[in-house]
């Protein structure tokens, strides 16, 4: 696999959309698409073409896993890595959303100035 | 690799955006206190809870990244209490969890620090209770002298409050807004409105969910009685007494930050232990399941259990061998357990209660019985510590306890590397008072400056009585420079108060010394104890009604004379 450059982050809330963006692009130097929706992330997802996906679990409409289901309908992105991002991070919970096909999950509150870091990790331990 | 431009450039753009988050986070906190401003105690409030918990769980999400690492930990501890909750297939909040609720809520707004917190390690000092947002009282009153006299007075006890004229103003004002007490004139207009007879006729008051106190000239039967019916928490003659009268108010405002009840359950059946403790914690206490048994004492050394619910009989070890084991330690000789069990032979309960136990609860309990049994014993429990270690007239710490305080607070200091500051004050002139006025009435300023000094000072700070006149107070992890202000506030407070006997007003000042450990790193407790003795002696011959502190020998310039 290639290196890590193109991310899509799917988040409903604007506050911490700024944050995230700024920790993936200033600090950890990559490509970064936000998206409000899961709707949005459906629509706009394959167009971009991610090396990988950063999904909140908590949002209106279409939540994280019913946003990753219909993100792997998606034949060019079925194999792009997938991580949730959630304040809920009990073991159980974390197996729960790798069961459902995520890579990892991302605690949240994130750290902004590591946010990258751990992205990177995720990334790597799925090339 | 980034220049220091640019890592200026994003901690800016960082300062920023945590500046936009500090921005809309009161409208946040508001919208989740007008959520639980909508909670009734009833099944509906399920929906309500929803939100709320939603909103928690964004806010426990959110906050760490914008440097309110406090605020996620608070939030996420709510969202989960309240996710505990909704488990219950009854849901019923009672009162006193839903003030605690709103509370903790309004607590929120208190963990947001004033610069970014990195790291989960923090030391932002507890707020001082005077900044936080004062108890409002509302105080209906027509006689324009006796509620000016009553609002100054209350106000020095840090109280907001406002004055209404009659009911009718009272009803018009609740619409929108809720007192947290109210202190009612049974006597309105020269007695043309009698305040009972109006609130039973008044639904809208009678629905407030804060306590209520009359105040009244008779001392007639029906009054007491209808004061009763409408739930008053106290009853006041005039002319009033009001140093008793706040004694009674911050008393009711106590019990409500009374903290919540620990219960510890051990039972070998993992759902029945987990219904339990949801129970439990719907009900506003916190309770825990104990994992294995052989951590019983480890579990009760951390947890510190004011109840211990013990199954009777478990595969590994008894019941009655685990209270056998808890009552070996001297220190929880007096823990209650009560043992749970399908056990119905009378002689086989004596037999097991023979064995260290208090009590015996036959399952299946109903949930309302196990909640009612727990909370009454231990309320019971709290009130016995209250009489062993508290001085009666205020409440406070005994002498022994609070020296006991002092010199485990000062190692404490020295182990974790943070001040301690120590604060001895004493009445001035207190022998006058009780030689003019009696000793009924040296009591009261007593009272007085013990209410001060518990409103004052943080939950965290111990206060205790060490002598007749003479008060010690403990503020751990506090320098000096934070503790002079709120001791000169106490200072200024306890002199502005006015005392009244047979029609006589008089008033009444205090002198403290203070030492901090910062200034005598080598020094213990008693020895910390006795700097501020010597401080408070200087405060006094410069004339009382100030404050001194203690610095090693060569004493520097004291510009006072």
């Amino acid at each position: 696999m290639s290196e890590l450059q193109r991310i899509l982050y799917v988040e409903d809330e604007p506050d911490i959309q700024a944050v995230a963006e700024l920790a993936l692009e200033t600090v950890g130097g990559y490509t970064v698409k936000t998206c409000a929706s899961g709707e949005e992330a459906v629509r706009d997802a394959e167009a971009f073409a991610p090396d990988l996906i950063l999904l909140d679990v908590m949002m209106p409409g279409m939540d994280g896993p019913t946003t990753l289901e219909a993100l792997r309908g998606i034949p060019a992105l079925a194999e792009v890595p997938v991580a949730f991002m959630t304040a809920k991070v009990q073991p159980s919970e974390i197996a729960h959303y790798k069961s459902l096909g995520a890579r990892d999950v991302i605690a949240k509150p994130f750290d902004p100035m590591t946010l990258s870091d751990e992205v990177r990790r995720i990334w790597q331990g799925a090339a | 690799m980034t220049s220091a431009g640019a890592e200026q450039a994003l901690k800016d753009r960082l300062a920023q955006l945590r500046a936009r988050y500090l921005e809309h986070l009161p409208d946040e906190l508001a919208a989740l206190s007008s959520l639980q401003g909508r909670l009734a105690g009833k099944e509906q409030d399920r929906e309500v809870l929803d939100e709320l918990q939603q909103r928690l769980h964004k806010l426990a999400g959110s906050g760490g990244s914008f440097g309110c690492a406090s605020l996620s930990t608070a939030a996420r501890a709510l969202e989960q209490r309240i996710g505990d909750w909704l488990q219950v297939r009854e849901l019923a909040l009672d009162a006193p969890t839903r003030r605690s609720l709103a509370n903790e809520l309004a607590a929120l707004a208190r963990t947001v620090p004033e610069s970014p917190e990195r790291s989960a390690v923090r030391w932002v000092p507890e707020a001082w209770s005077a900044t936080e947002s004062a108890m409002a009282i509302w105080l209906v009153e027509d006689d324009a002298e006796l509620a000016r006299q009553l609002k100054q007075q209350l106000e020095s006890f840090n109280y907001e409050v406002r004055v209404f004229k009659g009911i009718d103003a009272l009803r018009r004002a609740v619409e929108d807004q809720q007192p947290d007490l109210l202190l009612v004139d049974v006597m309105l207009e020269d007695g043309r409105e009698n305040a009972t007879e109006r609130l039973v006729d008044c639904p809208q008051v009678q629905a407030l969910d804060c306590p209520l106190i009359f105040i009244s000239v008779n001392d007639d039967f029906p009054s007491r009685v209808r004061a009763v019916q409408l739930g008053a928490q106290g009853y006041f003659l005039k002319p009033l007494d009001v140093p008793r009268l706040v004694s009674r108010i911050s008393q009711i405002f106590e019990e409500r930050h009374a903290p919540a009840q620990r219960v510890l359950i051990v039972d070998d059946d993992a759902d029945l232990a987990e219904h339990m403790r949801l129970v439990l914690t719907a009900a506003g206490m916190e309770a825990r399941v104990l994992d294995a048994p052989r951590e019983i004492m480890d579990t009760i050394a951390a947890f510190r259990p004011e109840l211990v619910l013990m199954d009777l009989y478990m595969p590994e070890y008894a019941g009655t061998d685990l209270a056998g084991v808890i009552r070996q330690h001297e220190a929880y000789i007096h823990l209650p357990i009560v043992y749970l069990s399908a056990e119905t032979d009378i002689e086989r309960q004596i037999e097991a209660m023979g064995r260290g136990a208090d009590d015996f609860l036959t399952k299946p309990i109903s949930d309302l019985q196990l909640v009612a049994a727990a909370r009454s014993r231990i309320a019971r429990a709290r009130q016995l510590e209250e009489r062993i270690s508290k001085d009666s007239l205020t409440g406070l710490l005994k002498h022994a306890s609070i020296k006991e305080a002092a010199s485990r607070e000062v190692l404490r200091a020295r182990r974790i590397g943070r001040p301690v500051t120590l604060a001895m004050l004493d009445i001035d002139h207190f022998k006058r008072v009780n030689d003019t006025y009696g000793h009924a009435v040296g009591d009261v300023v007593i009272m007085s400056i013990a209410t001060l000094l518990r409103q004052r000072l943080r939950q965290s700070d111990i206060i205790g009585r060490y002598g007749g006149e003479e008060f010690v107070a403990v503020l751990p992890e506090c320098e000096a420079e934070h503790a002079r202000p709120v001791l000169e506030e106490v200072r200024r407070n306890f002199a502005a108060l006015e005392f009244n006997h047979q029609g006589e007003r008089f008033g009444s000042t205090i002198s403290i010394g203070m030492v901090c450990s910062a200034d005598y790193p080598d020094q213990d407790g008693p020895e910390l104890l006795v700097a501020a003795d010597e401080a408070l002696y200087r405060a006094k011959r410069g004339g009382r009604d100030q404050i001194q502190q203690a610095f090693p020998a060569p004493a520097p310039d004291v510009t006072d004379c």
